[in-house]
């Protein structure tokens, strides 16, 4: 579905880093689709592997926007940071579907939809992320692009410091901050 | 908090990083000199830092790939397992993938259960567990799900089980709509299971609210029998003590796991039987009643100390009326025992009492109207009842120091057995006062008698303190006696001496066949057991050693590394060679060697034959460290600041009568404890 001509890519990254609120909006689809395709690609092929590498899968969806756009180091680091956040609200809201059907449907919709997908344990501890994330932004959202990918965009210090624009040594003390953080956030609330 | 104030705590929280791990709480204190709560928010902000782990290491996607994949794509991942055809997941839990599936054979529904490869790649324990769960397949109970087949494919390992429909305790009480009556049905029925199982040898070890689930109909299944197995480590050979250590491996729930259910004999790897499952019945009727666990901590190692130290909030008030609550509350007591041979001895007992229970429950009349507690009483509304009392009791900070106390007074026993084996030391004079009632003269007399005495105990040398120590010696006594009277929820040290005996005979024997000056300070190995990979969070090494992970990083000893005896043992004896060195040539000081008996007496031994080898100064070299404590480099002084520590216990503990405790002198009991062995 590469319907989405290349510029438009640009273009709305280049909205999303001018702090255009929609942007994420628009982006969103776009991206989530093609991870998707591309992720079921590695499953048929590796009908056992759970070996879905975040970044790789990262890298291949953005070369497939990209498209024949001349590769861009400014806009892959954009792209990387809003791939982030989209699997940070992809994940979450499922968590938060995966909860709601649990408590609210009964138990054989349970198994046919979220269920399949997302350990109850797993939607509760990432939905407690979320919420301790959220309460981190409130006080230094640095930190918060800092987690978003390295954890949801699988992405090393390097590239998290260079889709930041910023040294290792600063996003390593942000990371090591942010998880103490966050632990003892998450911890506290169970 | 605002976002200036967070900017100041990180501050502090950075430049702390920064530091060697030895520096850090003095550089701590000196940047919050004025500002407590700065401290403390720094403080709890650099323990999360330790305790976080893995925490956010593995990418979520990593976990979570199947939500970018959508349902659809579930049924090309799996399709075939054998002779079952893959219907749906159904979940994930420490035991790899459940899915819902077909037997083509049979055309019956199935839950099948496949073991992720890390649990099968070892041959034997593979072999153990296959073991185990034919032995729990032969089990036919209605309160036990089925196992229907453990098999395997090419490359997968499985267990094909009764597939029902029904929800776990855990949904169960979460729900928080529990009745008095239900959770009454619920214990009788899964005692009743475990009792079958018990009947057939087999103890399930795992009881917990997720591995129980309620039909719809009512009927109650316990979940995975003899699973628990393979999540621990293989035996080690002749010692049967350490036959069973759990550890913590689960998957999911990585954010949040849960060890609260295990018994006091599995955290410290002590044999286990039916008894084990009585006290995990315990905890799950606690947790019905009250939507609680009874042992909590923030961390692992505080769930574990409470489990070995802490007292359970009451279950009800004490003075409330109902004779079924009454009765409740002393079955779950009974249950919770911290010793087995307290507890119910067998499932069947438990049954007969929840039985009885069950009796008085249809006694009182089902009048909903009426403030009378009966079978339909819902157990949130005694909550509210419990409530009151349950925040009444503060505990986890002084049974951390309880569980430090306990290995001490362990060590001083051994120390003190040998001295009385051996009648070659001065003789304890008798006491005639208690230390309460001596005048202040007298007091430092009778301590710097019981230093004499230790003197001659901990070798055949004298072991000179200086003054500082002596001073720190006297402290500590005081300390432990205005400890005793403390408050009437603590433990005192009493309770703490009840449990040194179970240590002894290993430290005693261990000692006994060398004979060497050395004072071990024992690497705490219930706590220790806990914790697979057991970094430098694990209580043992951040609470009792601090030097510990120091240690193991400066002479390279890898994190993971860190509860491997044979590989901490050389970075010990260098590190100890080194602080000797520091010290000079003439001190007589005694080093703390620390050492984990995780692995049975015979691993103790051949860590110290192997310190022996690596230390050519290896008898001078143990003797006392304090002593000597001014001369170290600051970041080793507070280490030092144990001994002391041990030597005030070990007066006490040889005279508690003199502090007005009721019981015998440790030398006695360890002296039981060898005869017993």
């Amino acid at each position: 579905m590469m319907t989405v001509a290349t510029s438009e890519l640009t273009g709305l990254l280049r909205d999303w880093k001018q702090g255009d609120p929609t942007a994420l909006e628009r982006l969103t689809p776009l991206i989530y689709d093609e991870l998707r395709r591309i992720a079921h690609r590695y499953a048929q092929r590796e009908r056992n592997g759970h070996t879905l590498q975040t970044t790789a899968l990262v890298n291949e969806a953005y070369l497939r926007l990209a498209g024949a756009e001349k590769p861009d180091w400014q806009n892959r680091s954009h792209f990387f940071a809003v791939t982030a956040q989209v699997m940070r609200h992809i994940l979450i809201d499922h968590a938060r579907r995966r909860r709601y059907v649990k408590h609210g449907g009964d138990v054989q919709q349970v198994s046919l939809e979220a269920a399949g997908l997302m350990a109850e344990e797993r939607a509760a501890e990432l939905i407690s992320l979320d919420e301790a994330l959220n309460d981190l932004a409130r006080i230094d959202p640095r930190k918060i692009r800092v987690v978003e990918m390295r954890y949801f965009g699988g992405l090393s210090l390097e590239e998290t410091a260079n889709a930041l624009g910023t040294s290792v040594m600063t996003v390593r003390r942000d990371w090591r901050a942010a998880k103490a953080w966050l632990y003892k956030a998450v911890n506290r609330e169970s | 908090m605002t976002p200036e104030r967070w900017q100041k705590v990180e501050e502090v929280l950075q430049t702390t990083l920064d530091l060697p791990e030895t520096e850090r709480s003095a550089h701590l204190a000196q940047v919050c000199a004025d500002d407590y709560e700065l401290r403390q928010e720094a403080q709890s902000l650099l323990e999360a830092h330790e305790e976080a782990g893995d925490f956010l290491e593995q990418p979520a996607l990593e976990q979570d790939a199947r939500v970018l994949l959508g349902q659809d794509e579930l049924g090309r991942i799996a399709t075939d397992i054998g002779p079952y055809q893959v219907i749906d997941r159904l979940g994930r839990g420490g035991m790899g993938e459940v899915y819902l599936a077909q037997d083509r054979r049979l055309g019956r529904r199935v839950a099948l259960k496949v073991l992720p490869p890390y649990f099968v790649s070892d041959d034997a324990r593979l072999r153990r567990f296959q073991t185990e769960a034919r032995a729990a397949s032969a089990l036919n109970h209605g309160n036990i799900l089925t196992i229907y087949e453990v098999g395997q494919t090419d490359e997968l390992h499985f267990i094909a089980t009764e597939y029902i429909e029904g929800r776990t305790i855990r949904e169960l009480i979460r729900a928080g709509s529990l009745a008095l009556g239900e959770v009454l049905d619920i214990a009788i029925q899964l005692v009743t299971g475990l009792s079958a199982a018990h009947a057939a040898g087999i103890v399930h070890r795992d009881i917990k609210p997720e591995n129980i689930m309620r039909r719809e109909d009512g009927a109650l299944k316990i979940l995975d029998f003899g699973i628990a197995k393979l999540l621990e480590e293989p035996a080690v050979e002749s010692s049967d003590w350490t036959t069973s250590i759990p550890n913590s491996k689960t998957e999911t729930g990585a954010l949040m796991g849960t060890i609260g259910y295990i018994s006091p004999e599995q955290v410290r790897g002590l044999g286990i039987d039916e008894r084990t499952d009585v006290w995990s019945c315990g905890v799950v009727l606690f947790e019905m009643l009250t939507g609680k666990r009874p042992f909590t901590g923030v961390t692992n190692a505080d769930t574990i100390v409470a489990i070995l130290e802490g007292t359970p909030p009451p279950l009800f008030e004490s003075r409330v009326s109902s004779t079924v609550l009454r009765m409740i509350a002393r079955v779950v007591e009974k249950a919770l025992s911290k010793r087995a041979e307290d507890r119910y001895q067998t499932a069947d007992a438990l049954l007969a009492d929840l039985k009885a229970i069950e009796t008085e429950l249809k006694r009182v009349p089902a009048d909903k109207t009426s403030t009378v507690i009966g079978a339909g009483t819902r157990v949130n509304e005694l909550a509210s009842l419990l409530h009151q009392q349950a925040t009444a009791r503060r505990r986890n900070r002084f049974v951390a120091a309880a569980a430090v106390a306990a290995v001490v007074l362990a060590v001083s026993s051994f120390a003190l057995y040998r001295y009385f084996r051996s009648d070659s030391g001065p003789q304890a004079p008798p006491v005639k006062k208690i230390y309460a009632q001596m005048s202040e003269d007298e007091k430092l007399r009778f301590v710097d008698e019981q230093e004499q005495r230790i003197s001659a105990m901990i070798g055949e040398r004298p072991a000179r303190l200086n003054d500082e120590a002596v001073r720190v010696i006297k402290t500590h006594v005081d300390w432990y006696v205005a400890r005793k009277g403390a408050k009437p929820g603590d433990e005192g040290l009493s309770g703490v001496y009840r449990r040194a005996p179970p240590y002894i005979p290993v430290i005693a024997k261990a000692f006994d066949e060398r004979r060497i000056p050395v004072v071990i300070g024992v690497y705490l190995p219930m706590l220790e057991s806990a914790y697979t990979p057991c970094y430098e969070n694990s209580f043992g090494a951040k609470g009792l050693f601090q030097f510990l992970p120091q240690t193991a990083q400066n002479y390279g000893v890898a994190r993971a590394d860190m509860c491997d005896v044979n590989k901490m043992a050389p970075a010990a004896a260098h590190y100890i060679a080194d602080r000797m060195a520091e010290l000079g040539d003439d001190s007589q000081s005694m080093t703390l060697v620390l050492l984990s008996y995780n692995q049975g007496p015979n691993a103790v031994l051949d860590a110290l034959r192997s310190l022996r080898e690596s230390d050519t100064k290896f008898e001078r070299n143990y003797w006392s460290l304090f002593a000597n404590r001014d001369k170290l480099s600051q970041s080793f002084r507070e280490g030092a600041g144990y001994v002391p520590g041990f030597f005030a216990v070990a007066i006490i503990g040889e005279n508690p009568e003199a502090f007005e405790l009721g019981m015998p002198p440790l030398s006695s009991l360890a002296n039981d404890a060898l005869k017993a062995r």
